[in-house]
């Protein structure tokens, strides 16, 4: 009996002293970093709008180390961010490599990436490995009907960029205010669905879609499609093109001498040297005004500066700043997550409500972002914001004939 | 002939030793790694025994991958069996092959070139047009994603595709595609059937890059329906085969070992500049290997043998 007692004391005694030695390893077992990972096109096709995402990044993560790194609620202490950045060649098949690299290393979260094509054969290996993922230009929304969990849009989306558009003719005066649309289709997911909401919400508010034209990824002639609206008296134009094809479209309608009261493209003339490329025949054009430089929120001034003193050449385009946003969201993530664990770092992104660069933003349940309604203009060799739902924008500019124009 | 044995104990020993792997290494970013390498390997090899052995350059290898991975994977995620999607992708592979070949054979050299360059331009454009969108696995393949039947299918399409031609250009059929090579018209003089051989290297090519694309449908999670049409898997095998040697059957092997790790080892450790190194070293190796790795100790025997003799004098 007796020899049966001191076993109990020795167990208890024992187990009293593991039990606290445990905690004592648990709460000095706080790991030196914070590991996060992106596979990002730094070379190839993709490369200038994927340094720039990887720019956005990188400053985020000095801004945050700087003042000791994300404090984490499991060991109550700062840790200080190590973003681990690969580069996927603009090749989405190297996407795939690169992010099971990644997993093998053990990052908490991906970040996304700036060209679809990657991001697409990026997300589908964050939901097979069970990390989260925090996309930056991914405007896509069907992406977010498959039923994912760890996929994240801190962006706009097709839906937000024609809603804003309809925002900004609503914002013209209705004696000058454009009634019939021309739709130019872009032969891609968000072509359709672009093309999807503006028949929807033209109808809801009043507006004729008077012409529906499509164009391949690849065409480089439009001169039909411009005819066509000519003739149909479309007095605006919608459109997501490439970048390329937003720049021939402008100098096809010029040579048509086609100047529709509005023109929004929502793709190409967002970048910063649309204006350098294009000179005057850039204004009046509208397009995604996601983020520019002159936006009022908190930490935006602090970004434009450091990131200009850094790359003093470079000019500044949106995806710094929607990368810098995009991390932003998941350092506020990793910060109220309970553990620093994927999971946890996954729930705590459901309940997002964080003031970006960019921007309140928040997530709908199937992972898409509530971000404002932006658009922007090009005036006189700025690009300023004309619609936002957060602060006073610029009046939108109705477009007058190409032969008014100085 | 104790040769020849000894490479098939060799080869016996490589493929159960992949076959292992499994077993030992858990990490999926091995098994991506060597999925990428069975892919190219079967690629490169396909395109070998039409343009390394039978001299017709394919630049429109995506075509033929891609409509095998497009088969594939329309028919798994209507719930066909994978196995089965996979053949079928090889299939489909192979009519499309009939169609294009028949006319496309009869051009010779640089037109035959620009005709298959042309056949998967269309080919993207056209499935860039009518499937414009993404590719999703639905929710329950998603569930029970693994990599490892995916390595154990691309391992099986590998072994399968370097069995055929290994037997075939060690058949007559292969003295035939040789002789096709070497000198169309005077085979022709001597009774060769040149387009027979064309056709049959053409036919193997297509239905080894149509499984090959089966097996990327099956690979990847998610991706737009064009992505397997683009042209980068038609320069990618041409790439891998002339770095490792053109028109021999180690050469592609070597040629898909070394292209996926080095650039892979490049990537991880250079940066931006691992194109720039890459297309130095891939421009060093045409210029001074023109054989490919696979004609590197030779060259380099030749060369000390040179130095020998100078020295000898």
């Amino acid at each position: 009996m007796q020899s049966k007692r001191c076993t109990l004391v020795v167990a208890m005694i024992a187990f009293i002293f593991f039990s606290f030695t445990s905690i004592l390893v648990f709460a000095q077992d706080a790991p030196k970093s914070i590991k996060i990972g992106a596979s990002i096109s730094l070379t190839g096709r993709f490369a200038a709008g994927g340094i720039d995402v990887a720019d956005g990044y990188k400053l985020a993560v000095k801004h945050i180390n700087d003042n000791g790194g994300i404090l984490v609620k499991q060991f109550n202490k700062k840790i200080p961010v190590e973003l681990v950045i690969y580069d996927d060649e603009s090749d989405p098949s190297k996407t795939v490599t690169r992010l099971e690299k990644l997993n093998a290393e053990k990052v908490v979260a991906y970040l996304g990436e700036f060209a679809s094509d990657m991001n697409i054969a990026g997300l589908g290996i964050a939901e097979k490995n069970k990390v989260p993922w925090v996309g930056v230009t991914i405007a896509v929304e069907n992406v977010f009907n498959q039923g994912f969990k760890y996929v994240f849009g801190p962006n706009m989306f097709s839906f937000m960029e024609v809603a804003a558009f309809l925002d900004a003719l609503d914002a013209i005066p209705k004696a000058q205010r454009p009634t019939k649309i021309a739709n130019f289709e872009l032969q891609v997911d968000w072509g359709k669905e672009c093309t999807k909401y503006l028949q929807k919400y033209a109808k809801e508010r009043g507006y004729t879609i008077a012409l529906e034209r499509k164009f391949a990824p690849d065409t480089k002639d439009f001169s039909s499609m411009i005819l066509a609206a000519k003739s149909a008296g479309c007095d605006a134009v919608f459109a997501v093109p490439t970048p390329p094809q937003s720049m021939a479209l402008i100098k096809q309608m010029k040579e048509l001498d086609y100047a529709p009261k509005a023109t929004c493209f929502v793709r190409g003339p967002d970048l910063s040297n649309f204006w350098q490329v294009m000179g005057k025949d850039a204004n009046y054009i509208m397009t995604s005004g996601e983020w520019t430089p002159d936006m009022p929120y908190p930490g935006n001034k602090k970004l434009v500066a450091d990131y200009r003193a850094q790359y003093p050449n470079k000019l500044m385009g949106m995806p710094v700043g929607n990368g810098y946003s995009a991390f932003q969201v998941l350092a506020d993530a990793i910060s109220r997550a309970d553990k620093l664990d994927r999971e946890s770092i996954r729930q705590a992104l459901t309940t997002t409500n964080i003031v970006t660069v960019k921007g309140k933003v928040t997530f709908d349940k199937r992972g898409v972002g509530n971000v404002p309604h932006v658009l922007a203009q090009w005036q006189n060799g700025k690009l300023v914001i004309i619609v936002s739902p957060d602060y006073k924008p610029a009046p939108v500019l109705v477009a007058t004939p190409w032969s008014k124009r100085k | 002939m104790a040769e020849r044995k000894k490479g098939f104990v060799v080869a016996a020993v490589v493929v159960i030793a992949l076959a292992l792997v499994p077993l030992v290494v858990a990490r999926e970013y091995v098994f991506s790694i060597l999925c990428m390498i069975f892919l190219y390997v079967t690629l490169s090899q396909s395109w070998n025994i039409l343009g390394g052995y039978t001299g017709q350059i394919n630049v429109g290898q995506a075509a033929f991958f891609g409509i095998g991975a497009l088969a594939a994977r329309l028919l798994w995620v209507a719930g066909v069996p994978f196995y089965l999607s996979i053949l079928a992708g090889g299939l489909s592979s192979v009519i499309l092959a009939i169609i294009i070949g028949l006319p496309a054979l009869k051009l010779r050299g640089h037109y035959f070139a620009i005709g298959t360059l042309a056949v998967a331009s269309i080919a993207q454009i056209t499935v860039g047009n009518i499937l414009p969108g993404i590719s999703f696995l639905p929710a329950q393949h998603m569930a029970t994603y693994s990599l490892i039947p995916r390595y154990y299918v691309f391992l099986i399409i590998m072994v399968t595709a370097l069995a055929a031609v290994y037997i075939t250009v060690n058949s007559r059929i292969g003295l035939g595609m040789e002789a096709t090579r070497d000198d169309e018209e005077a085979a022709q003089m001597v009774g060769v059937n040149t387009f027979k051989y064309k056709m049959i290297a053409f036919l193997i090519s297509s239905f080894f890059a149509g499984l090959a694309g089966g097996g990327f449908a099956y690979f990847n999670a998610s991706y737009y329906w064009y992505l397997p049409f683009t042209l980068m898997w038609c320069f990618e095998p041409i790439l891998i085969v002339f770095i490792g040697g053109v028109g021999s059957f180690i050469g592609p092997i070597i040629g898909s070992v070394c292209y996926v790790l080095l650039k892979e080892l490049f990537a991880l450790t250079l940066g931006e500049a691992n194109l720039l190194i890459f297309g130095i070293v891939f421009i060093l190796t045409i210029l001074f290997f023109p054989k490919g790795i696979i004609g590197l100790p030779a060259k380099l025997r030749q060369l000390f043998r040179r130095r020998g003799n100078v020295v000898g004098r």
